[in-house]
């Protein structure tokens, strides 16, 4: 039998792949395991944004430090994934979206998001592709965009020079709990074993944390993203709506990414079944009302990213309650701004270092019931 | 937004798309038909796009006998239709003249036909260097030859018939330039036997060619194409019999204004990707396709495959195949009793065999080999929309890229506005090369709405804010 | 019966059949290059001709068109493809 990893990680997504990352580098044996390859759902589909004004209000402190470490990547990462950062706009068309905007910004900036109201002649002056059209707007100067597609590349360096043990396309169909390990079943594999054990899972979270008996509901969430082909410069920042219901963006190489959570069809069971096209039409006319320019491309490729949520909207990062060794990140809101933050501080908590921020318990999430049940089976 | 409700939607309106529309008609299936042309008949039996007045030949009058046939249908043939998006069951989206509209209906059939594989070369990329189905469709719709002095090059039936239509259409052709050698076309032969008026009309077409005084350069391969001040200097060599140069084989130049070049035919399955039914790799004519049962049904309930975009047979193939989808879609929706369909299906599945014979030795001839593959200079590029070259995709496999949408992300090879269609095999096939792997290992591009680019201004109309309907919004 | 009708290519004055897709207009009227890729800034013209390459996109009166996929008009304007001011 092959010697046990110091710990499992298995998820390889952006939290699973920073925790990894670190621990990795801190020294452990570290094995990186996910059914597909890196970074190929949420983390390397979403649409990249690095923005507060979308972030929930309590995870701002923690989305201001996943920005600033997607932006220093090179340093850290050792590759550029395209974090850029540029100024953030969220617009209203209507005064109820006005109201909103106001209501919000204030929370925000409670949370310490250097959102302010400007007026629209200051947004365009931010956003020359900005429409006339609007009646109210607040500015971020901490926003931005991530080539998320490259996250995967960029990731992989590291945990190879890292000297992680990457295992793609290995899925996993179980856990057993044995003589102080985990052993992680695959099919067709030998069992991975391990002294620690990470579930990283995002949206399949659900279905991971059942193998160890703990019963927490995920709620998955099929977000519609669009993409233009290459066009002339029409924008500059990263814009958005006071209703959450609209990301903009456009990339150095021209292509104009459309999202905002408009939903298509999916579970966790088949991902990202098949786009809505009258959500893509809304979510166009949207962003086409935002950018009036936008009329001048072409839809390239419409596709879905799974984003998962527990039952309060708060992620769980930390130890997983009556297991000793185990431990869950996930369920982050703008979870791509934040993750390489909140990989790191699971990484430290299980380094026994002190984690910057406070970490998200998951025991708030289990419902006891059916925990109790399950913590009988074998 | 209209949307409108029918039996059957079918997706392609060339001779599989007429055919099984018809059959499905005539037995009381109400059948709307959609086609992104202005007229019916595919690349084959391609309508000519203005009247003026062009070559004859046995296409143009089987397309003008089919176009009639469809206007004397039940059938509603809706023109200008560019399908988008296959979702439900099923909901199929276009982008009309009149902007965005959908119908629905419990049966389709994709109808899509083929793409043409053109194995990247340098100086593929030039303007000047079209397709050979490129070719055939200027000849047919526009009664023109892609330049005053041609070089045909590579592999199947389409280069002497795109030979000769130069020929006819009042060009120079420098050389037709064939991968196979005469042995392997010899080959052939017994399989080709059961279409002899076929067999008869290759060997008229050898002969105007050698009457025009047309080079027929065999075991060759077009090596490189460059830019002149005049026109294209094309370049070409000898090869073995996997596509390879033959070393120190003597390359010959052709000074040409347009190079037609291409190396086989791929089934159309965009829609089918999309669908996410199962796809098989065929290697006898190295395409991906659909799964499918004797009534031309795919592995998901409502959704059939007829023609080219089951697999490339022809167009004999492809007529047969449509009307026996239609009859399956008749059996399935319950306008015809099993006997009665039985009856039906057995004559045609009998004429289908023969004409699939014929089909799949012509697929055979078109299949790629694999130095070809082998062949392309490492700065040469693969996919054209993005410019991402040999060098960079196997730079990405070296870092651990082993399946193609992986490589997709990482160096957006297949990620432009012709969502792989162009890359996408060679991409496959240079990675499954690269890895010593396979191409059910490397895979396919996820099929991905829209179908094709959709410009924004015809996709969202004029509309106010007010009119957007918007969903709830995002929490706090 | 057919006409031949006056339209411009980047402000060059051309004809063409009307009823013609303009890929193959405008390769009658000897006009080729119908843009530069947006990455490596090569010449490119229509390839395939059946609206899949998405080699021949032009602009024809202001919206971006495949040029294979559009007919020709009397006094159509069209220009170049290319894309400006992107990066790789």
């Amino acid at each position: 039998m092959t010697e046990a990893f110091d710990v499992a990680v298995v998820g390889a997504g952006v939290m699973g792949a920073t925790t990894a990352l670190h621990l990795a580098r801190a020294g452990m044996r570290t094995a990186l395991i996910d059914r597909g390859a890196i970074c190929r759902e949420a983390s390397g589909v979403n649409a990249g944004t690095l923005t507060l004004h979308m972030t929930r209000a309590v995870l701002i402190p923690y989305a201001i430090r996943g920005r600033q470490l997607w932006l220093d990547a090179p340093d850290w990462l050792g590759m550029d994934a395209g974090a850029r950062a540029t100024p953030g706009l969220s617009v209203a068309f209507t005064p109820a979206e006005r109201d909103m905007l106001e209501h919000r910004a204030a929370a925000r900036r409670a949370e310490g998001a250097p959102i302010e109201l400007v007026t629209p002649a200051q947004a365009r002056a931010i956003e020359p592709g900005l429409n006339g059209d609007i009646i109210a707007a607040a500015h971020c100067a901490l926003d931005g965009h991530v080539t998320a597609y490259l996250t995967g590349r960029a990731y992989r360096r590291a945990l190879v020079a890292a000297g992680a043990t990457l295992m793609e396309q290995h899925p996993v169909a179980g856990i057993d709990r044995a003589g102080g390990q985990f052993a992680i079943r695959v099919a067709g594999q030998p069992a991975v074993r391990a002294r620690r054990l990470v579930l990283a899972g995002g949206v399949w979270l659900e279905a991971m944390l059942g193998w160890l008996g703990l019963h927490v509901p995920v709620k998955c969430l099929i977000n519609q993203l669009v993409v233009t082909e290459r066009m002339r410069p029409v924008m500059r920042s990263v814009l958005g709506i006071a209703n959450g219901l609209l990301s903009l963006k456009q990339f150095e190489n021209g292509t104009v990414l459309i999202g905002g959570g408009w939903q298509g069809i999916g579970d966790p069971a088949r991902g990202g079944v098949e786009a809505i096209p009258d959500n893509l039409i809304g979510n166009v006319r949207l962003a086409r009302a935002a950018i009036p320019a936008l009329a001048e491309g072409r839809v390239a490729r419409i596709w879905l990213g799974l984003e998962s949520e527990t039952a309060d909207a708060l992620p769980m990062i930390g130890p997983l309650p009556g297991i000793g060794d185990a431990y869950v990140i996930g369920c982050v809101h703008s979870g791509y701004t934040s993750g390489p933050f909140m990989g790191k501080l699971l990484a430290d908590h299980i380094l026994d270092r002190e984690p910057e921020l406070p970490l998200f318990d998951p025991a708030r999430l289990v419902q006891p019931q059916r925990a109790a049940t399950l913590e009988k089976t074998p | 937004m209209n949307g409108r409700a029918t039996d059957l939607v079918v997706v392609g309106a060339g001779p599989a798309g007429a055919a099984a529309a018809m059959q499905a008609a005539a037995l009381g299936v109400r059948t709307v038909l959609l086609e992104d042309e202005a007229a019916a008949g595919g690349q084959v039996y391609r309508a000519p796009a203005t009247t003026r007045d062009m070559a004859r030949s046995p296409e143009r009058r089987q397309g003008d006998a089919l176009r009639a046939a469809l206007a004397g249908s039940s059938v509603q043939v809706e023109h200008g239709q560019k399908v988008w998006s296959v979702s439900g069951q099923y909901r199929v989206d276009v982008l009309g003249p009149q902007g965005p509209g959908h119908w629905q209906a419990p049966a389709l059939i994709v109808a899509t036909g083929a793409l043409e594989r053109v194995v990247p070369f340098p100086g593929w990329t030039l303007p000047g260097v079209v397709g050979l189905a490129a070719a055939t469709i200027l000849l047919k719709a526009h009664g023109m030859a892609p330049g005053e002095r041609t070089l045909v090059a590579g592999a199947g039936p389409l280069l002497a018939a795109v030979a000769v239509g130069i020929v006819k259409a009042g060009g120079k052709v420098a050389a037709v330039v064939d991968l196979a050698t005469p042995g392997e076309w010899a080959a052939c032969l017994p399989a080709m036997a059961g279409r002899p008026d076929l067999l008869a009309r290759g060997a008229g077409w050898l002969a105007r060619l050698r009457l025009a005084g047309v080079p027929i350069l065999t075991g060759h391969a077009l090596a490189a194409v460059a830019a002149t001040p005049d026109g294209l200097r094309a370049t070409v060599q000898p090869v073995d019999s996997l596509g390879r140069p033959i070393p120190g084989g003597a390359a010959t130049s052709f000074e040409v204004d347009a190079v037609a070049v291409g190396h086989g035919l791929i089934p159309s399955t965009d829609v089918t990707r999309l669908l996410r039914v199962e796809h098989w790799f065929d290697p006898a004519s190295v395409t991906w396709r659909p799964a499918l049962d004797a009534g031309f049904r795919t592995t998901r309930a409502g959704v059939y495959v007829a023609g080219d975009g089951g697999g490339v047979l022809g167009v004999a193939a492809a007529g047969l195949q449509g009307r026996l989808a239609g009859l399956a879609v008749a059996l399935d929706l319950g306008r015809l009793s099993q006997v009665q369909h039985d009856a039906r299906a057995e004559k045609l599945r009998r004429k289908l065999a023969r004409a699939a014979r014929f089909g799949a030795a012509m697929a055979r001839m078109m299949a790629p080999r694999p130095g070809q593959f082998a062949a392309i200079p490492a700065d040469a590029i693969v996919c054209r929309c993005e410019d991402v070259t040999r060098a960079e995709i196997e730079e990405a496999a070296a870092e651990g890229a082993c399946e193609v949408n992986q490589l997709k992300a990482w160096t957006r090879c297949g990620m432009g506005p012709c969502q792989g269609r162009v890359c996408g095999d060679t991409a496959a096939a240079l990675l499954a090369q690269f890895h010593a792997s396979d191409r059910e290992t490397t895979g396919l591009f996820t099929g991905r709405t829209p179908l094709r680019p959709l410009p924004l201004d015809q996709l969202t109309g004029e509309y106010g804010y007010a009119d957007i309907t918007l969903p709830p919004p995002a929490p706090l | 019966m057919p006409q031949r009708v006056d339209f411009s290519f980047d402000g060059v004055p051309l004809t063409g059949w009307a009823g013609d897709n303009l890929a193959a207009a405008l390769m009658q009227a000897g006009t080729r290059r119908l843009r530069d890729s947006p990455r490596a800034g090569q010449a490119r013209g229509a390839f395939c001709l059946m609206g899949s390459c998405q080699e021949c996109i032009v602009w024809v009166d202001g919206a971006r068109r495949e040029a294979c996929r559009t007919t020709l008009h009397a006094g159509m304007a069209i220009r170049s493809g290319t894309i400006a001011d992107v990066a790789v």
